[in-house]
């Protein structure tokens, strides 16, 4: 699975396009060569294409939880509507965070890390593709499975975080909790697998020269959140299998009538809960640490710092988690302590927007659509970070937690945060993934909408919060908003149209992406004058990313050849460009590139863990027949070689191994 | 935030908001001075504990919006001041440490002046040693249920008190709060008094109470508790000592069936066959002269149903959802001077504030007026209890029976 230095045994097919039709593969399936159609895209171990169906998914996904976030709103826009009913309203709520975190923030970052990580620590894959792929299908799997839930009885209606024991059949008696407790734990598998690849490949599979403090900083918060993700998610299943055997099979881990006790529910979720947080926003914060240094023309402010400050948000995060618990009860000692702690990691995030700062400070900005989203992310998330620091102040929390002050503070985070880091992300690294620009002038527009439309939407909360309204309630009465002009009502309908003209910026974005795929134009090599290793190959890269593998001397190695900077005065000289960087690149191509070839056991393994799911909800015998599906795959994984045989390609091989290699690479 | 608002406030915070929308916290925060009276403001204490609080919550609010204002004010300043005019690349600085590690010590200086007074605040919340008064309170899917044990405090309580939907207090006591559930975690609030405190079943927790002054306090339930959450609220009503002595007296009194003859006394006999399995009316006795004894452990998951011996003392019901009585009498308790409002409390609900409409229509089909999980084919989970009140399909002229009963349980 790892690529090996050996070289390959597969054989050159120049111009390889048509399928190919495969000889046996032991007996069981034929092995899967092609390189194009839906078979090239369903069967890959690529990890560019897996990362353009990560994003694809998880941006299908944030529009339906964006539509329910829209239905929330529109409830919410007068006191007592009717839009939609208290039950329907639980579970919109519950999805529509469960969505926005499981199925677009992480999955979102995670088609970034895939497409982007090995690009830019210059390898050629990721350690394990096959998992890799197996991640990608079992997130999507998951995420369709929790949805099919609104069609098969409703979906869980106990928020997000899912209390207990509100979880139990007696209290939420539909299925939803099932879909929600099992479909998690199935894109919990796609986060895990993908943690162990990811940091495989970080420590393993960076080109030469390139220490770890070389590495270019998306690439250090994307090992921060694989480190944050392998120990989280192994809580968070032992989590939910509790509240699958309590629902399903007649455990009692939090009945209290049996002498359970139901904190242990919120202690478990929020110790993965809490550090969950910074997974979703450090791929965010990354991104943007990317971002403006390009467009400022500068290095990234203190380095070092960006990196060590998120190392310890990595394991600071581990400690805080009790603060979503001040009011449960603790007791004050508890409460002190991860009082105290919470405010401890307000530094290190503090560290971060300092650095941003002030590497704009004297720069040479350039504001590009990316850019102005990296800016936004600093304004935005700073307002989201001050209001976490009021909540830290535990006294103060009491009052505060559970309004919508929370959800304010939550959503400048996390849509002032990982959103915007997402959409500067899009713009930066859109000419990279697809070799079309997106449109700067739309793209204006679509920030513009966004920043407006978030601060509408999020901003009031602050106040409703303030003054005394609660979250996850169907309906709020006159009587409480208060009285003046200004009162709850005014704020609630502000928040409802906020919303909307939240939608329409990322309405805008949508109509960017089809007008740049019906006639965008043309990326030029380096559109940015970017600073590291993914901009230094074509647009889009080769299936095997880099002709040569780069040796690193520097941090921004990309920058650093094509500039070179006077001792004394610090001036700076352009000595190359891309394209001299890349003729020179092909010259020294390797002669023997060994990738992975596709494989069909990621998918079949995957599609198994929803029928096991279906099983343990509706018939038993469902999931011992999903079980079997399961073993069956893992039987074939086990068998596949990490090639195919060279008899599977036709026509077979014609001898002129060694001397073609790098269009074989775009075969396997 | 209340701070005192005057239409010039108003302009100039408005005005900020427009000049620069990325403002947005600072400014809102200001503009929550606009809605006057919010019942629930976080910053309206009007007892000492809510006033710790308050006053500890303050100063981080203030740096906090001090600090977004200069983060925003360097951010616009690099924005205009290096856009690119075609100047040269810039040297490529990697950072000056000392400014780093100057920067990092500023904010956790001022961490620390934050921490220090959190930590001091937050054992005085903590504190019991100081408590006059013992109240229990239970939540249940989704009315809260207030019960006074027999006890020296509470200036002597020698029988126990059960009510629900308004818990009241003697105002300038130290009442404890001993929170728990009888089902899922509700989190007890009345926000002008205190924090929260969640319920969580299997535990008993403590809050501090305490009132300044004779008044009515608003509060919800903050801690999701299924179906009908929206609907699970509280007032606190706190009484000058006399008339909290007169209260409770008036709790214990003797129960009066109604006069022969009257609709009420036809309404007693309705109540008996329909409501007295989980209502609880203390005093009353059924035809044979035994008493009454409500097992809603029988019929509702939680086990328990609202008690309602003294109903119209309190001026709403179904967990302080629906008012018993007109808009104007509702706006004229909740706007009495501290002074004038005990007696205007201890009057109860009074014939002409009286307003059957949520009360008929809650006996008419209970579920379709608050969400409830009452359907009788879907009680499988529940071992065919409810969770909240069924419809009982009563008749209207049982319907306006009850209404004259439930009317003279004063």
């Amino acid at each position: 699975m790892a690529i090996a230095e050996r070289p390959s045994p597969v054989l050159a097919r120049s111009g390889g396009t048509a399928l190919v039709t495969p000889s046996s593969s032991l007996g069981v399936f034929r092995r899967p060569v092609s390189s194009t159609g839906w078979r090239s895209w369903v069967f890959t171990v690529d990890h560019k294409k897996l990362g353009i169906m990560y994003g694809v998914a998880a941006f299908v996904f944030f529009i339906v939880g964006g539509c329910e976030a829209l239905l929330i709103r529109l409830q919410l826009a007068a006191g007592s509507n009717k839009v939609l009913s208290a039950s329907a309203y639980n579970q919109m709520f519950t999805m529509h965070a469960t969505t926005m975190v499981f199925l677009f923030v992480m999955p979102m970052a995670a088609a970034f890390a895939n497409y982007l990580l090995p690009l830019q620590i210059g390898a050629r894959d990721v350690a394990f593709p096959r998992i890799n792929a197996f991640g990608f299908w079992c997130f999507l799997f998951g995420g369709l499975f929790l949805n099919t839930a609104w069609f098969l009885g409703g979906a869980a209606d106990t928020g997000w975080f899912a209390y207990a024991p509100n979880t139990s059949v007696a209290f939420s008696p539909s299925h939803g909790v099932d879909f929600w407790a099992l479909g998690l734990q199935i894109t919990g598998i796609a986060s895990l697998t993908g943690a162990i690849n990811l940091i495989v490949t970080v420590l393993n599979m960076r080109a030469p020269g390139m220490s770890l403090m070389k590495m270019p900083i998306f690439s250090w918060m994307v090992l921060v959140v694989q480190f944050l993700l392998l120990f989280a998610i192994p809580v968070i299943t032992v989590a939910l299998f509790l509240l699958t055997f309590q629902r399903n099979f007649g455990a009692a881990f939090f009945s209290v009538d049996k002498g359970a006790d139901p904190l242990l529910w919120q202690h478990l979720f929020w110790i993965f809960g809490h550090p969950e947080v910074y997974i979703l926003v450090l791929p965010s914060f990354g991104i943007v640490s990317e971002v403006l240094p390009v467009f400022s023309r500068k290095p990234l402010f203190g380095y070092k710092f960006v990196v060590f400050s998120g190392a310890a948000i990595g394991f600071l995060g581990w400690g805080v988690w009790a603060h979503h618990m001040f009011a449960s009860g603790l007791g004050p000692v508890s409460v002190a302590v991860f009082s105290v702690a919470t405010m401890a990691i307000a530094l290190p995030t503090g560290v971060k927007i300092v650095n941003w700062t002030m590497t704009l400070w004297g720069g040479k900005l350039r504001f590009t659509t990316s850019m102005m989203f990296a800016i936004g992310l600093i304004i935005e998330f700073t307002i989201g970070g001050l209001s976490g620091v009021t909540h830290s102040v535990s006294p103060s929390d009491t009052q505060q937690t559970d309004t919508y002050y929370v959800v304010a503070h939550f959503h400048y985070v996390l849509f002032g945060g990982a959103v915007f880091g997402l959409f500067a992300g899009f713009y930066y690294w859109w000419p990279k993934v697809f070799g079309k620009m997106l449109s700067e002038r739309i793209g204006k527009w679509n920030f513009w909408l966004m920043v407006i439309g978030m601060n509408l939407t999020f901003g009031p909360m602050h106040i409703l919060g303030l003054q005394g309204q609660p979250r996850r309630m169907q309906i709020w009465t006159e009587f409480r908003a208060g009285d003046g002009f200004f009162n709850g009502a005014f704020w609630n309908l502000v928040s409802t149209i906020g919303a909307f003209i939240l939608a329409l910026g990322i309405f805008t974005f949508i109509v960017n992406v089809f007008l740049t795929y019906k006639k965008g134009e043309v990326t030029p090599g380096d559109p940015w004058d970017a600073r590291s290793l993914e901009w230094m190959t074509d647009s889009p890269p080769k299936e095997h990313n880099f002709d040569s593998i780069p040796t690193v001397h520097a941090l921004d190695e990309f920058f650093h050849r094509k500039y070179v900077e006077d001792e004394e005065t610090g001036e700076l000289t352009q000595v190359t460009n891309y394209a001299e960087i890349m003729a020179e690149m092909e010259a020294k191509a390797d002669k023997n590139i060994h990738l992975p070839s596709p494989s069909y056991w990621p998918i079949v393994l995957a599609i198994a863990l929803p029928i096991v799911a279906y099983g343990v909800i509706f018939n038993r015998l469902l999931a011992v027949f999903g079980a079997a599906v399961l073993l069956f795959a893992i039987f074939g994984w086990s068998l596949e070689p990490s090639v195919a045989d060279a008899s599977d390609y036709d026509p077979p091989a014609d001898g002129d191994n060694g001397e073609s290699t790098k269009e074989l690479a775009t075969l396997g | 935030m209340p701070v005192p608002s005057n239409a010039g406030s108003h302009r100039r915070s408005r005005a900020r908001r427009l000049a620069l929308p990325g403002a947005a916290i600072a400014a809102l925060t200001l503009l929550s001075s606009c809605a006057k009276d919010a019942p629930q403001d976080t910053f309206q204490p009007k007892g000492d504990n809510a006033r710790n609080i308050d006053n500890l919550q303050r100063t981080p609010f203030y740096i906090a919006g001090g600090v977004f204002v200069i983060v925003f004010f360097v951010v616009m300043f690099c924005v205009f001041k290096f856009r690119d005019r075609g100047q040269k690349i810039p040297k490529q600085t990697h950072g000056k440490p000392a400014l780093e590690i100057a920067l990092t010590i500023l904010p956790a200086l001022i961490l620390i002046g934050v921490g220090i007074p959190t930590v001091k605040t937050l054992f005085m919340l903590a504190k019991t040693s100081d408590t006059q008064c013992v109240i229990n309170v239970t939540g249940q899917q989704w009315w809260w249920e207030y019960d006074y044990p027999v006890q020296a405090g509470c200036g002597g309580i020698t029988e126990p008190i059960v009510t629900s939907g308004e818990f009241v207090f003697p105002a300038k006591m130290n009442v404890l709060l001993k929170i728990t559930s009888r089902d899922v975690i509700h989190s007890f609030w009345i926000p002008a008094l205190n924090g929260k405190r969640d319920a969580v079943p299997g535990r008993v927790q403590t809050l501090r109470m305490e009132a300044d002054q004779p008044g009515i306090y608003a509060g919800q339930c903050t801690e999701f508790c299924g179906l009908s959450h929206a609907y699970m609220r509280m007032d606190a009503v706190a009484l000058d000592a006399a008339s909290f002595e007169t209260w409770k007296t008036n709790q214990l009194a003797a129960y009066e069936s109604p006069a022969d003859g009257t609709p009420a006394k036809t309404g007693e006999s309705t109540f008996l066959t329909q409501c007295s399995r989980c209502h609880q009316v203390n005093g009353l006795v059924n035809a044979d002269g035994d008493p009454v004894i409500s097992r809603p452990d029988q019929y509702v998951y939680s086990g328990a149903a609202p008690n309602l011996t003294n109903l119209m003392t309190r001026f709403d019901f179904a967990g302080a959802s629906f008012d018993l009585i007109t808009d104007d009498c509702r706006d004229k308790l909740w706007s009495a001077k501290p002074a004038d409002f005990s007696a205007l409390y201890l009057k109860g609900v009074t014939p002409e504030c009286f307003d059957p409409v949520n009360l008929r229509e809650w006996l008419r089909n209970a579920p379709g007026k608050k969400p409830m999980y009452a359907d009788p084919t879907k009680l499988g989970p529940t071992d065919g209890k409810t969770r909240g009140m069924p419809n009982l399909n009563l008749t209207e002229d049982q319907i306006d029976q009850i209404i004259s009963y439930l009317t003279e349980r004063k």
